[in-house]
């Protein structure tokens, strides 16, 4: 195969922490378009990573996740940062819904020594890739966020709306989207996503980020010490993992177990 | 007559010509020989010519005797060649006969090893049959100890079985008898509940009593009351009246003014006078409107006191109805209480040993120490029990050890039996070879020829030789057998070892794996649900300022709409104190008339509520110079408050028959109740006396004061 014999690209450190931090910036992005944290009007598409990549234009968050990732980055050239999570809550509650979680392993040997890997960069894309897809579907599984779904139409509009909206960004022929929750499959026409998109959910949520570091890490003014916002009894479901050769990122996210689903 | 030819030498010729014929036959002619013999024959013939033979010549003598002599030489040297043959034969035949004592030697030699291989086979086989035997002794006698064990688990498992009944059934009786306890105890608490409603009950009767007694109290307090409730509306309709007059007065008064003042031309006296009829009118309809009120009051009373009364027999008949009930429910509480008397006394006399029921806790702790013994027992029996099957694992183990023993002996002596039966075909071959041997040997001691016997000798040699050979093999193939026997043995332990070694490592490693297993899913599960050690890692949160903008804005969006509000609100007024400005005047003055008539009406209030204080003070010290005048009583009432917060009304007594200032009586009446307070004048003995007959035991404390006041007055008169 040609792809496997093709040249490596050395990776420093610091080109890793870049790729790192950047890589938590697009997948925080995603996460919060696709639980619907933000009105999907405030997102604009960016090419990335070889998808259509949704990116907000609210100046708040973006300037939140810009002071997020450049911090992330420091701690990942140190080689101080263990974790990141992203934590979804109720705002009417402030109980916990989703941990979105990115634990890093980081080659001690390349932060003491300052050695540099090789690896495809190509390779590397291609892994962000699958996550970020995997983050997109997750919504199939994930138990809605807009409180109180009581009927059963409530609760699937917004998963259709969403899942339309990323069919529709990602691959405008297949207009024909096809939405599932369990074992039901059911195709959509056109007229009932225009519907669906009258009938948005109410976002009633809100979102942090956690970073799990060293006890020796000098915390940052606009930081501070916090519990870890722990869900009880989650339900865990392991994504993809990617690695640079000096960090290696694997994702997991945890979420409330559903009434609905248990009833 | 004298003979030529010496006779001995004839008679030596005689045996050499028997000996060798054929060789004097070869060297000599016939002739010499012939005559030699028909000589030695026909001697007496000769005798009879012996004139013939003198006639020989003397030549022929010497011829004769040369040939002879030749003859005899040759003879000689042929006795001594036939000699050293003999002796060279007899040498060979001493050789041969040495090498036959030899060859003797090494047979008799390989019989008796051949004996002494036998005996050790026999000895082997001896001992193959007495390791079998033993063998077998020990199987039997395992087989015996495994029926003996089994013989002693069936028995062990029917003393089990036996105990585990008994158990059981002692278990049975146990609850059995915990049910019947239980509800001996139940009953004894309904007994006490009953009891305790029945306290209650007296005791809410004696409060009933009590209550009826504060009712009267009341009933009397209220009359009062309403006594004092009528004059004061009585007086209240007086003051309106008198104030009606007044005003009429004072109407009258003003209008007699205006009149004068303005025309007393004009006026002429049959106004005034019908005007004074008017007045008068109204003071007759005041008056018999007065006396309807009074009327009215009168039967309000009368309604009122009937109502009261009312209440109280209602009240009497609700509780006579309760003390019915409550009488129904102690005759059905009888009846269950003797039911379960008499249950308890055929449950009694159901359980053995028992014939009170101060024996059922001791029965049954007795029973629980049976409970105890029989569980302790049953668990001695199964610690047995398991000793046995421990016992008969190890029997059974030690079995099945012997049965490989047994297996592996009977092949060992099946092994040796076949080797037993290959030496004694080796053993049959060798005694044939033997037989052969002998009679080879006696053939060649019958024919003594020399030849033979060397072949025979060789066929000797070489057949012990192959025999020793034989042996040697066989030998070698016992030692050799034996050896890669021990060998296989030891490979077969060491292998069972090795077999066990690594069945417990491969158990222990995979109980390790399943640990591993279970402690890697259980770390991937705290790492998913985001545990931490605190020892190494610490958890920060970026300070969300999204959040605190987004409620700082909503803080100012709720600020924002307040003010536009508020200041809607103002302008509304502003509007409105504009438009009020417009019609200032009017709006002033009906405000300040309505100021006026408003604190007019409080200052007359006010007026009136001292009039009503003077009068009711007048009333009511007319109403105490009555009261003490009727009863005999200086009545002087203090209100105050316990600790408690409930107001209580303290009134003190003086008899106006009191010789001295100290003889007062003290009472305190608190929401419909009398009770009278010790003091100094209570505590002397005439008058505690008093105090428990009426008050304490007839409850009636106007009797008490009555008493009192004539005892008093009777003591002031005599005084």
């Amino acid at each position: 195969m040609a792809s496997r014999s093709v040249a490596k690209d050395i990776i420093t450190l610091r080109g890793s922490a870049a790729i790192v931090s950047e890589f938590f910036g697009y997948a925080a992005n995603s996460i919060l378009y696709n639980r619907g944290v933000y009105p999907e009007e405030s997102f604009a598409k960016v090419k990335k990573y070889g998808l259509p990549m949704l990116l907000t234009q609210d100046e708040g968050v973006k300037s939140f996740i810009s002071n997020l990732t450049a911090q992330l980055s420091e701690w990942l050239e140190a080689g101080k940062l263990q974790r990141v999570v992203l934590v979804i809550m109720s705002k009417a509650s402030n109980e916990v819904l989703e941990r979105w979680n990115f634990s890093i392993e980081t080659d001690g040997e390349v932060v003491e020594k300052g050695v540099s890997r090789e690896k495809s960069d190509k390779e590397i894309m291609r892994e962000i890739q699958a996550i970020m897809r995997q983050i997109a579907s997750s919504i199939t599984y994930l138990p809605c966020i807009d409180e109180p779904c009581k009927t059963k139409t409530s609760k699937l509009t917004p998963y259709f709306a969403q899942m339309f909206d990323f069919y529709e960004v990602s691959r405008p022929d297949t207009v024909s989207a096809t939405f599932g929750h369990g074992s039901k499959r059911h195709r959509l026409p056109q007229q009932d996503v225009s519907l669906s998109h009258s009938h948005l959910m109410l976002f009633t949520g809100v979102f942090d980020v956690l970073a799990y570091t060293d006890t020796d890490v000098a915390v940052p003014f606009t930081w501070i010490e916090s519990d870890p916002k722990l869900i009880a009894n989650p339900q865990m479901v392991k994504l993809h993992s990617f690695d640079t050769k000096i960090h290696k990122v694997d994702t997991l996210v945890s979420y409330k177990n559903d009434e609905w689903d248990e009833q | 007559m004298i003979l030529r030819t010496p006779p001995p030498k004839k008679q030596r010729s005689e045996p050499m010509h028997h000996e060798s014929p054929s060789p004097l036959v070869a060297a000599e002619g016939p002739l010499i020989i012939y005559e030699d013999s028909p000589l030695v024959a026909p001697p007496p013939e000769s005798s009879h010519q012996p004139s013939d033979h003198l006639l020989c010549t003397y030549q022929c003598r010497q011829m004769v005797k040369a040939d002879v002599l030749d003859a005899l030489s040759n003879a000689e040297k042929q006795i001594s060649d036939y000699q050293s043959k003999l002796e060279a034969l007899s040498e060979s035949l001493s050789k041969a006969e040495a090498e036959r004592k030899k060859f003797k030697d090494q047979f008799l030699y390989a019989e008796q090893e051949l004996a002494a291989a036998k005996g050790r086979e026999q000895m082997l086989h001896d001992q193959l049959l007495k390791e079998v035997n033993d063998s077998q002794e020990r199987f039997k006698k395992h087989l015996e100890t495994n029926n003996e064990l089994k013989g002693k688990l069936q028995n062990e498992m029917n003393l089990r079985k036996k105990a585990e009944s008994s158990a059981s059934s002692a278990e049975e009786k146990a609850a059995d008898l915990e049910g019947k306890l239980t509800q001996f105890s139940q009953s004894m608490e309904r007994e006490k509940k009953r009891l305790h409603n029945e306290l209650a009950q007296l005791k809410g009767e004696s409060k009933l009593s009590v209550s009826r007694i504060s009712a009267d109290l009341e009933r009397m307090e209220f009359r009062a009351n309403n006594a004092e409730k009528e004059s004061e509306l009585l007086k209240e309709q007086l003051e309106d009246l008198k104030k009606q007059l007044n005003e009429c007065l004072n109407q009258k008064n003003e209008v007699e003014k205006k009149f004068s003042s303005f025309t007393f031309q004009e006026v002429t006296s049959s106004e005034s006078s019908i005007l004074i009829k008017h007045l008068q009118e109204e003071l007759r309809n005041y008056e018999s409107e007065v006396r309807e009120a009074r009327k009215l009051k009168s039967s309000h009373e009368d309604i009122e006191l009937l109502k009261a009364k009312l209440l109280e027999e209602k009240g009497r008949r609700e509780r006579a109805e309760s003390e019915l009930s409550k009488l129904q429910e102690q005759h059905i509480s009888l009846n269950n209480l003797e039911n379960e008397l008499s249950l308890w006394k055929v449950i009694m006399k159901d359980i053995p040993d028992v014939s009170c029921p101060e024996d059922i806790p001791v029965k049954f702790a007795t029973l629980q120490k049976e409970v105890i013994e029989s569980t302790i027992k049953i668990g001695e029996v199964n610690a047995r029990l398991k000793q046995i099957e421990v016992g008969l694992d190890a029997a059974e183990l030690a079995k099945q050890n012997a049965e490989a023993d047994a297996a592996l002996v009977k092949e060992k002596a099946e092994v040796l039996k076949s080797e037993f039966k290959r030496t004694e075909h080796m053993l049959s071959l060798v005694t044939e070879e033997r037989d052969k041997l002998r009679n080879v040997i006696n053939e060649s001691r019958s024919h003594k020829n020399e030849v033979a016997d060397g072949t025979v000798v060789q066929e000797l040699e070489s057949s012990l030789a192959k025999k020793e050979s034989c042996i040697k093999e066989l030998e070698r193939n016992l030692h050799e057998h034996k050896e890669i026997n021990d060998r296989q043995h030891n490979e077969i332990k060491l292998l069972h070892d090795r077999l066990n070694n690594e069945a417990r490592r491969i158990k222990s490693l995979e109980r390790e794996s399943d640990r591993l297993r279970s402690e890697i899913s259980l770390l991937e599960s705290k790492l998913g649900h985001g545990d931490y050690s605190a020892a190494n890692t610490k958890v920060l949160r970026m300070v969300n300022t999204l959040a605190v903008d987004n409620e700082a804005k909503q803080t100012i969006e709720a600020l924002q709409t307040e003010l536009q509000k508020t200041k809607e609100k103002l302008q509304a007024l502003e509007e409105l104190k504009s438009q009020s400005g417009e019609t200032g005047k009017l709006v002033d003055s009906y405000i300040s008339e309505k100021i006026m008539k408003l604190k007019e009406q409080i200052a007359t209030l006010e007026k009136r509520e001292e009039r009503y204080k003077t009068v009711f003070a007048d009333r009511i010290s007319v109403f105490r110079r009555a009261c003490c005048e009727l009863f005999g009583y200086k009545i002087v009432m203090d209100e105050h408050q316990r600790p408690n917060g409930i107001p209580v009304t303290h009134f003190t007594l003086q008899s106006i028959y009191a010789q001295n200032d100290d003889e007062k009586l003290e009472f305190e009446y608190e929401s419909g109740n009398t009770n009278i307070l010790a003091n100094n004048y209570t505590a002397q003995p005439e008058i505690s006396h008093q105090v428990d007959i009426f008050v304490r035991k007839l409850n009636s404390i106007p009797a008490f004061t009555a008493n009192l006041t004539v005892e008093s007055f009777n003591r002031r008169t005599l005084s």
